[in-house]
């Protein structure tokens, strides 16, 4: 038998109270290595707290934090040394060239700055922005420079807090791109959002924290697979009969037109709907942010043990 | 203990340093000139008894003689202004500054401790405020030897006015970047830091002032630093020993503390 491979974060029963505040509370979570894992939840969930925690900001109030199979609280600095990490709404050193910053934390760091030319590359961040004063960087530029001094000595995993805020839409996608290098290069990647179609597009599993408790985790495939879709058909004719089409439900018909949920199988249903009078047929794409509002429309989810 | 940390913390404000090192080195100059031209007119206005004699002892020093002028010229305000800009604004918004701009955890998400971190930049400053107190010590020698009175000035007990000084002044900065790590902003770090410089020099300019309460000087530590006395090779070993214990205290406070705060995400 396959020996299960030692995750690269995982935290049992890991709680934080300030005072009566609970910022996290028996939170208890596997990050596997190569995956991206979406850490996904509302502002002041517990996102940053848990993020800070594995880091060693902040010390747990319980339980126990692993990273690359050390202990959060005794080996913070050897965790640091092998882990890459975005701050949420970096702050860096106005008076600084962006190069001297990059300089300057490849050397606190102690390793080589070997991906940077990449990155800057896929961030289209060129030596003459670089030789600029942070001070002048718009936001957006900032968040690059954030995410390049966060991976630029590709370590082992990438802890991003709210990676793609302040990034036009361009640089999402190249970002996405470098979250593409880094899974194919077998990097793990944890990130935190809450920014629903950017997990659905990049990570292969997410958790969802509310009120500082794990609330669940998904494989982002199966949970988009098994939510309910969006359909709307026109027929030429006679429409056949709703109850027929396997998975479909909610129907109603407007004039030719026959509008559905539909759950389940798409082969099935696109089988049965199938048929020469068949003239338009739509499904929406899955979104993840409906099959979260979905699993959690009435807020009473029980949180993962 | 992290070079890179430690060289840009000297690069931290360095035209400030500079400026400041060349002030306080014209200040040393200025105090033996200004021994040369006044003293005799201090003199006679001391035995005149047109001014009360205690003006003339501000802080426990004197214009009566070279090494006095020394002792008031490292106690005059404008010395501890130009020696507290480091040892208390340099360090008070060393840790707390970064704090509270954010900075700081985008350097300890580095393999650095908290105490190799605090140690780092408390050692830069240290180094800082060593070099302004020697710019302050040679200005004086330099003033003194341009004023042909060098032989009053006792040079070879300057290594041991300087350690005195150094920790006098290191006791301040100790001090600062404790305060520094106990908090999340530098206001209040500031406002703590430059409370115990204030105190400690009110107790040591009333107690010179006003004989009847002449016990005060004995809580201030400026009172454990007199350049005169050093000078003369009267050093007593208990100022040493009082400055020193003032001096190590906020560090073993700092190297507690720090490592054990919660450092959340800043607001």
């Amino acid at each position: 038998m396959e020996a299960t491979p030692t995750p690269i974060i995982s935290t049992r029963g890991l709680t934080k109270h300030y005072g009566r505040i609970v910022a996290l509370e028996d939170l208890t979570l596997e990050v596997r290595p190569g995956e991206i894992f979406g850490f996904l939840g509302p502002n002041g969930a517990g996102k940053s707290t848990m993020i800070r925690t594995l880091l060693g900001f902040l010390h747990p109030t319980r339980g126990v934090g692993r990273v690359l199979d050390m202990d959060v609280v005794e080996q913070s600095v050897e965790i640091r040394r092998r882990t890459g990490y975005l701050p949420g709404g970096i702050a860096l050193y106005d008076s600084m060239t962006g190069e001297q910053v990059l300089d300057y934390l490849a050397r606190l760091q102690g390793r080589v700055a070997r991906r940077r030319v990449r990155l800057a590359e896929r961030l289209q961040m060129p030596s003459s922005d670089l030789r600029r004063k942070v001070r002048d960087y718009s936001r957006g530029m900032r968040q690059k420079l954030g995410i390049i001094q966060a991976l630029q000595h590709d370590p082992e995993l990438a802890i991003l807090d709210e990676p793609s805020e302040g990034l036009d839409p361009l640089m999402q996608q190249a970002f996405y791109g470098v979250l593409a290098d880094l899974r194919e290069e077998g990097r793990t990647v944890f990130f935190s959002s809450h920014v629903l179609p950017e997990v659905e597009r990049v990570c292969d599993r997410v958790g969802i924290i509310r009120h500082g408790r794990l609330m669940a985790v998904h494989d982002v495939r199966e949970l988009l697979a098994r939510r309910r879709r969006k359909v709307s058909i026109r027929w030429r004719g006679a429409a056949p009969e709703p109850g027929t089409i396997p998975g479909l439900e909610d129907v109603t018909v407007d004039g030719d037109r026959l509008f559905g949920t539909l759950h389940g199988d798409v082969s099935e249903f696109v089988r049965a709907v199938a048929s020469p009078s068949l003239e338009d047929l739509t499904i929406e794409p899955a979104s993840l942010e409906e099959a979260f509002l979905e699993y959690y429309a009435d807020d009473v989810a029980e949180p993962v043990a | 203990m992290s070079f890179p940390l430690f060289a840009r913390t000297l690069a931290w404000q360095r035209a400030r340093w500079i400026i400041v090192g060349l002030a306080t080195f014209g200040w040393g100059v200025l105090i033996p000139v200004i021994y040369s031209a006044f003293s005799d007119a201090m003199r006679e206005l001391a035995t005149s008894g047109v001014i009360p004699e205690e003006l003339l002892s501000f802080g426990s020093g004197s214009f009566f003689s070279l090494p006095g002028a020394v002792t008031l010229g490292t106690q005059h305000p404008m010395a501890i202004a130009m020696l507290g800009v480091f040892a208390v604004g340099a360090t008070a918004t060393a840790i707390a500054g970064e704090r509270q701009r954010g900075t700081l955890e985008v350097m300890l998400s580095r393999p650095l401790t908290r105490r190799g971190a605090y140690l780092t930049v408390l050692a830069a400053l240290l180094l800082v405020v060593a070099a302004v107190l020697a710019a302050l010590l040679v200005g004086f020698v330099v003033g003194a030897a341009m004023q042909g009175i060098l032989d009053d000035l006792p040079v070879e007990h300057l290594p041991m006015t300087f350690l005195n000084g150094f920790l006098l002044w290191g006791a301040f900065t100790t001090f600062g970047m404790a305060a520094s790590v106990s908090f999340d902003r530098p206001g209040p770090a500031i406002g703590l830091s430059l409370a115990y410089l204030l105190v400690n020099y009110f107790f040591e300019i009333l107690g010179s002032l006003w004989r009847d309460v002449e016990w005060t000087q004995e809580y201030s530590l400026f009172h454990h630093f007199q350049p005169a006395e050093i000078l003369q090779g009267a050093l007593d070993p208990l100022d040493l020993v009082i400055t020193g214990i003032a001096f190590v205290v906020p560090i073993a406070y700092a190297l507690l503390v720090f490592p054990r705060r919660d450092l959340a995400a800043p607001t």
